[in-house]
């Protein structure tokens, strides 16, 4: 039990110290655009092509019970509820914790047990801001714009299915889709996304930066940056839904 | 730093653990010197390496790069010395993700703001030229061979043109034709640029050819530091096991 708290709180002020380093200068922004590209820019296709999936089966699923009472018209509402509120923030984190969780945890273990920390170091160069730091802040940007595309994606794949089942036009499809929608119930779901790719990058960050053990070490890196990665996502998303609900209180009607 | 180049270990002492991998180490290097460092496996020979450059902090005793006390310095002035000295890491430790002229870059754009782009290119070119690699300068490191990434790692620790050099097992993992180019080189850049030069190695011939003198560490403690010659007749087993050519 000790353990585990000692390594809770190696971990927060590991994020701690990385969240004060992001507004301190020097500002690394070689490394950061390339970390938005890496993180943002190739994790787009996976993002789409699931979002896009996941809509098409969300809304088979449920035109099969909405069907029943006659309420196949609430399709669209049911499919951007479930998105913009649930689905969308967290799958994107969990698709974005697998993907670059794992590229993250690897990669900085693996300069690790190949000495270039040790090298970069070697020439007075921050590593910890030059690698860790600028992963964390792409992740924090970056996960709000995949869930939008995560969202949207789901509505034209949720589009396409009950067009398939029901020639619903466009311009039906996306009236009854957004009639429900507000502001309220849009926004702080997808900006709650910005701490989930806080943790990904704080957990990740953390487990390849100290790293020690070779390359078993660079293997376990990145197993356990996805698998904690993922658990606290899970946990902080019941804290954030909540928070959500105490200050947007129509969310939770 | 504009005093000579020295190397100074007053009563170094450095555990891991329980472990204890250097205890209680002595010795001075002088500017333009070349001293190679030897000894079995796991005896504080890179340890010493990185305690010379700051990447490590010893528990007590102090390591001085000319006058300035590393141990004890700011980061500010500890970036002012690293400025003037230049590491070939064991596994050349060259940034994967980074083109060979970028690893190259690197340096001067971090610790030498007074060069233009182009004057970064040219001294990237000039010194990828003197080890060889002149035509590979957009390769990435995964495309280099191992002696390759060796004079890729050698080049940019030159780069900045040192006053100290540190090089970490050069010719590990090489054949000897390659190893003995690799030596040829380090010469050139002592000869050249006047650099003292510490080399950590377990290769007798290399050691005995471009060190003035050799240190050999056993356990921690260094239990032999002198010319080849003077090692040859020293009353440690190991000490002549370890510097002897046979």
């Amino acid at each position: 039990m000790g353990r585990f708290f000692t390594f809770i709180g190696e971990v927060s002020s590991f994020g701690l110290k990385a969240l004060v380093d992001a507004f301190w200068p020097p500002f690394e922004w070689e490394f950061f655009v390339t970390q938005i590209e890496e993180i943002g820019w190739r994790s787009l296709p996976l993002i789409l092509s699931a979002g896009f999936a996941l809509g098409v089966v969300l809304s088979m699923h449920t035109r099969g019970t909405l069907v029943q009472f006659g309420a196949e018209a609430l399709i669209p509402s049911l499919q951007s509820a479930s998105f913009f509120n649930e689905l969308g923030p967290l799958i994107t984190a969990l698709l974005v914790a697998g993907r670059v969780g794992a590229g993250i945890g690897a990669g900085i273990a693996n300069m690790r047990v190949t000495e270039q920390i040790d090298a970069i170091e070697s020439l007075s160069v921050d590593s910890f801001k030059m690698l860790v730091v600028t992963r964390i802040v792409a992740c924090v940007l970056i996960l709000p714009m995949l869930t939008l595309f995560m969202d949207f994606a789901s509505i034209a794949g949720g589009f396409l299915a009950e067009y398939l089942a029901s020639h619903i036009s466009l311009q039906l499809y996306l009236d009854r889709a957004f009639k429900t929608v507000e502001w309220a119930n849009f926004i702080p779901p997808t900006l709650k996304t910005s701490v989930f790719g806080f943790i990904i990058g704080t957990v990740s960050g953390f487990f390849g930066y100290t790293t020690d053990e070779g390359s078993d070490g660079v293997q376990r890196a990145a197993t356990n940056s996805v698998v904690l990665s993922s658990l606290l996502i899970i946990l902080a998303d019941v804290v954030l839904v909540k928070a959500i609900f105490f200050l947007f209180p129509r969310n939770a009607v | 730093m504009n005093e000579p180049a020295t190397v100074e270990f007053e009563h170094v002492f450095k555990t891991f653990g329980n472990r204890k991998v250097l205890d209680d180490v002595s010795f001075k290097i002088s500017e333009g010197e070349a001293l190679c460092i030897m000894g079995r496996s796991g005896t504080g020979k890179s340890t010493s390496l990185r305690l010379m450059i700051g990447l490590l902090k010893p528990d007590s005793g102090r390591v001085c790069i000319g006058s300035e006390d590393i141990v004890h310095s700011s980061e500010k002035d500890l970036s002012r010395v690293r400025r003037h000295i230049g590491f070939l890491f064991q596994s050349a430790a060259l940034l994967d993700s980074f083109t060979l002229g970028d690893n190259l870059a690197l340096p001067l754009r971090r610790l030498d703001k007074s060069k233009s782009p182009s004057e970064i290119k040219r001294a990237v070119d000039e010194t990828l030229e003197r080890v060889g690699l002149d035509l590979d300068v957009a390769k990435m490191p995964s495309e280099l061979s191992g002696g390759m990434r060796k004079r890729a790692g050698l080049a940019r620790a030159l780069v900045l043109h040192p006053k100290l050099l540190l090089v970490d097992e050069p010719s590990s993992g090489l054949d000897r034709i390659t190893a003995s180019e690799i030596d040829d080189l380090l010469l050139q850049v002592k000869k050249e640029y006047r650099a003292t030069l510490v080399i950590v190695t377990h290769d007798v011939r290399g050691a005995r050819r471009v060190g003035d003198r050799i240190a050999v560490l056993d356990q921690g403690r260094l239990i032999g530091f002198g010319t080849a010659t003077e090692l040859d007749k020293s009353d440690h087993e190991i000490v002549r096991r370890l510097v002897s050519e046979s």
